[in-house]
């Protein structure tokens, strides 16, 4: 439980990132998968390893971050350095319907008008 | 003393006619008879003036023999009192003075250590002693004084500078924003130099450490933790694969004597080059190697480094100006017993050695811990098909379940480890073979037609699944009914064991195997946190987990939302728009990490296979 003026880790977070506040890829959103291709191996910073065991299913980087409890933003650099060096692969989930796909807003109206004149 | 003195004095004030006596009588005696003799022999004619001239002289004689007797006498007096004063003085200098000294410096006030020497019998020494003791005694309170009011201010510093980290980590979690993002962590870069600073302060004026950890910090966050404090930490390599601890007491010090070191290494060196970090297991302990290729300590340079951090007690009179690292490296060395030891580094600068003792390492368990796991994640959706089946054994749970609970609660666990091996189940303890992916299974398996937070719930559905809940009494050994006591508020008490869990209270008290909340298997947990989780904290919510065995499967996202909401309403109810609810309510996803009993929704999605 963390209380108010208490810092729980000495673990800054410009420490994780080796003081990058940008990730250098694009390749992720909050709901990004990501899927790690190796396995965690000594020696590797442990958020790196902590997401590689943790995306052996498809994780999305919201979830990542939930379970680091770290940033999404500060995330995001993790995985592009991973995804930089090839340890984890990125894929963006079925998109959603597109507006396109949907009635149009008049025809609806119309159906409307309709259903009130009844 | 001064009565013997007195007396010495009057006995050599004495002598001088006593001792002039003997030889006036003698001379007398002498020359009276020489004078009756010469007058005697001498013709009758001249008789009287031989008489009268030889009685003169003997007379002066006398005399002469009475003056000389007194003034050796006198003389011997000034020597022996000029010896004396002498070795007074000699004493004065030698043992009172700076036994007054050492009084004064040990903190006495100056007239109680006047009175707890002795009198010089001199008045101008009893003066000087007084006068000494005066001045010291003002001038040493005058240090005490500016030595507390700095050591209370580096304390009020510390806090500042505590508080001030805690609300940006705070604000780095809010804003998502790259740029904003940045500049906070910009700021909580500086803040933490401040926080160095005044930590060095503390040290060097014997305040108390102002951060502590309750919990012990695995060695790549002591190194991180140190490296955050200085300017150059982008220069800092770390190369450790060790996965022990630093207990919590000591992990403060360490971190600041290693940022100090860090500090030095990256200060002395071109801006370019880098520091490399090393960290190996040796028997005595653990070795953290500090090497930078920057400029190479003279023999010089390397005694005098050697001299501050060797653990000597610190004497502020040997602080050179702004170069506070090494005194503060050795303060900390000393409190915490660390060696450190400077060479020549293969690098082509200096290496630091720092031996932080077995003491005050702490490993984790080794149960299943994967080496140097901060994050021990939790393997999703690979139970055994056959794991619900084992949950209707009846028998085993109660049984095996005693037997096994203290095992599971004397872990005494701070590092890092499976969270199943925290909080056994009693299903997973019904059948010991499982692993903590059967656990997973069980924490899948939610009841999808009853909302457990809400409502006491009938101790009756608990019957699908004995051995659940055993209210018995303490210490009643194995349980073979499956007693179940419906807890009007459940989620009031479990919130409660939760926050008293979260405290750190141990479990030994209980010898009941309960069954664990869905909670606990939600997360991998940094290894830190795993203090404030020990093993068997009594869940009260009787019942839940009881319906929670029951294998079924398909709950959905829905569920899990409902519970989650239904968690915040309880705790908001609770806690009465409680800071970690505002928190929540600001920031949705922080909430659900805080919130440690809500099962994540994508857990619940793979595990069920859903």
């Amino acid at each position: 439980m963390s209380r108010p003026g208490r810092d729980d880790s000495p673990d800054r977070l410009y420490t994780v990132t080796g003081g990058r506040s940008r990730a250098n890829s694009t390749a992720f959103d909050l709901v990004t998968l990501v899927v790690s291709e190796f396995d965690p191996a000594p020696g590797m910073q442990s958020e790196h390893r902590a997401i590689l065991a943790m995306c052996r299913r498809p994780t999305a980087v919201v979830e990542i971050a939930a379970e680091l409890r770290l940033p999404v933003s500060i995330v995001k650099i993790l995985l592009s350095d991973l995804l930089a060096a090839g340890r984890v692969t990125a894929r963006h989930p079925q998109p959603l319907p597109t507006a396109s796909s949907l009635p149009d807003p008049l025809v609806l109206e119309q159906v409307l008008v309709g259903l009130r004149n009844l | 003393m001064t009565a013997q003195i007195t007396n010495a004095r009057q006995r050599t004030e004495r002598s001088p006619l006593r001792s002039a006596l003997v030889p006036l009588l003698v001379t007398a005696l002498l020359t009276g008879a020489g004078a009756a003799v010469t007058t005697w022999r001498a013709p009758a004619d001249y008789r009287t003036q031989v008489a009268l001239a030889t009685g003169l002289s003997a007379l002066l004689l006398c005399n002469a023999v009475v003056v000389v007797a007194v003034q050796r006498a006198r003389q011997r007096a000034l020597l022996a009192r000029l010896a004396e004063n002498e070795a007074g003085s000699r004493s004065f200098a030698e043992q009172t003075l700076p036994a007054l000294l050492d009084r004064l410096r040990s903190g006495s006030a100056p007239d109680s250590a006047l009175k707890a020497l002795p009198q010089p019998s001199n008045t101008s020494h009893q003066q000087v002693l007084r006068t000494v003791a005066q001045e010291l005694g003002r001038s040493e309170a005058g240090k005490a004084a500016a030595l507390t009011a700095c050591a209370d201010a580096a304390g009020r510093m510390q806090a500042l500078s505590t508080s001030m980290l805690a609300d940006l980590r705070e604000m780095e979690h809010q804003h998502a924003d790259e740029d904003v993002l940045g500049d906070l962590l910009y700021l909580d870069h500086r803040t933490a130099q401040a926080g160095r600073l005044a930590d060095s302060i503390a040290v060097l004026t014997g305040a108390r450490s102002g951060r502590r950890w309750a919990k012990p910090i695995v060695m790549e966050s002591i190194l991180r933790g140190a490296m955050g404090r200085i300017a150059g930490y982008q220069r800092v390599r770390l190369h450790t694969t060790v996965d022990v601890a630093i207990a919590g007491h000591a992990a403060e010090g360490v971190m600041h004597a290693l940022a100090e070191l860090l500090d030095n290494a990256a200060n002395f060196s071109p801006p370019t080059a880098e520091v490399h970090v090393y960290v190996e297991e040796v028997p005595a302990g653990l070795v953290v190697t500090i090497e930078d290729s920057g400029l190479v300590m003279g023999d010089f340079a390397l005694r005098r480094a050697e001299r501050a951090v060797s653990g000597e007690a610190l004497d502020l009179t040997t602080l050179s100006g702004t170069r506070l690292g090494l005194p503060v490296v050795g303060c900390l060395a000393r409190k915490h017993g660390l060696a450190v030891s400077f060479r020549p580094s293969a690098r082509g600068g200096t290496g630091v050695i720092v031996r932080i003792p077995q003491l005050v390492i702490h490993r984790p368990q080794e149960q299943g811990s994967q080496p140097g796991a901060r994050y021990v994640p939790v393997d999703r959706g690979e139970a055994p098909g056959g794991g619900s089946a084992q949950w209707a054994e009846p028998q085993a749970v109660p049984a095996s379940g005693a037997e096994r609970r203290p095992e599971g609660t004397s872990l005494g666990f701070d590092g890092p480890q499976p969270v199943v091996e925290q909080r056994p189940l009693a299903e997973n303890e019904a059948t010991p073979g499982i692993a903590a992916a059967a656990v997973l299974e069980a924490f899948s398996a939610q009841p999808a037609d009853g909302d457990p937070l809400f409502g006491p719930l009938p101790g009756g559905r608990a019957d699908a699944v004995p051995g659940a809940e055993t209210a018995g009494p303490a210490g009643s050994g194995p349980v073979a009914q499956p007693a179940v006591s419906g807890s009007p508020e459940p989620d009031e008490a479990s919130d409660e064991a939760s926050d008293e869990a979260s405290d750190g209270a141990p479990g030994e008290d209980f010898p009941l195997v309960l069954p664990q909340r869905v909670s606990t298997l939600r997360s991998p947990r940094p290894v830190g946190d795993a203090p404030a989780e020990p093993a068997g904290p009594v869940e009260p919510d009787d019942g839940q987990a009881g319906r929670r065995a029951v294998p079924r499967r398909g709950v959905g996202r829905a569920v899990s939302a409902r519970w989650r909401r239904g968690r915040r309403a309880a705790r908001r109810r609770r806690r009465g728009r409680s800071t970690a609810e505002r928190n929540a309510a600001r920031s949705p996803r922080r909430a659900e990490q805080r919130d440690t009993t809500a099962p994540r929704p994508s857990n619940l999605v793979l595990a069920t296979g859903g």
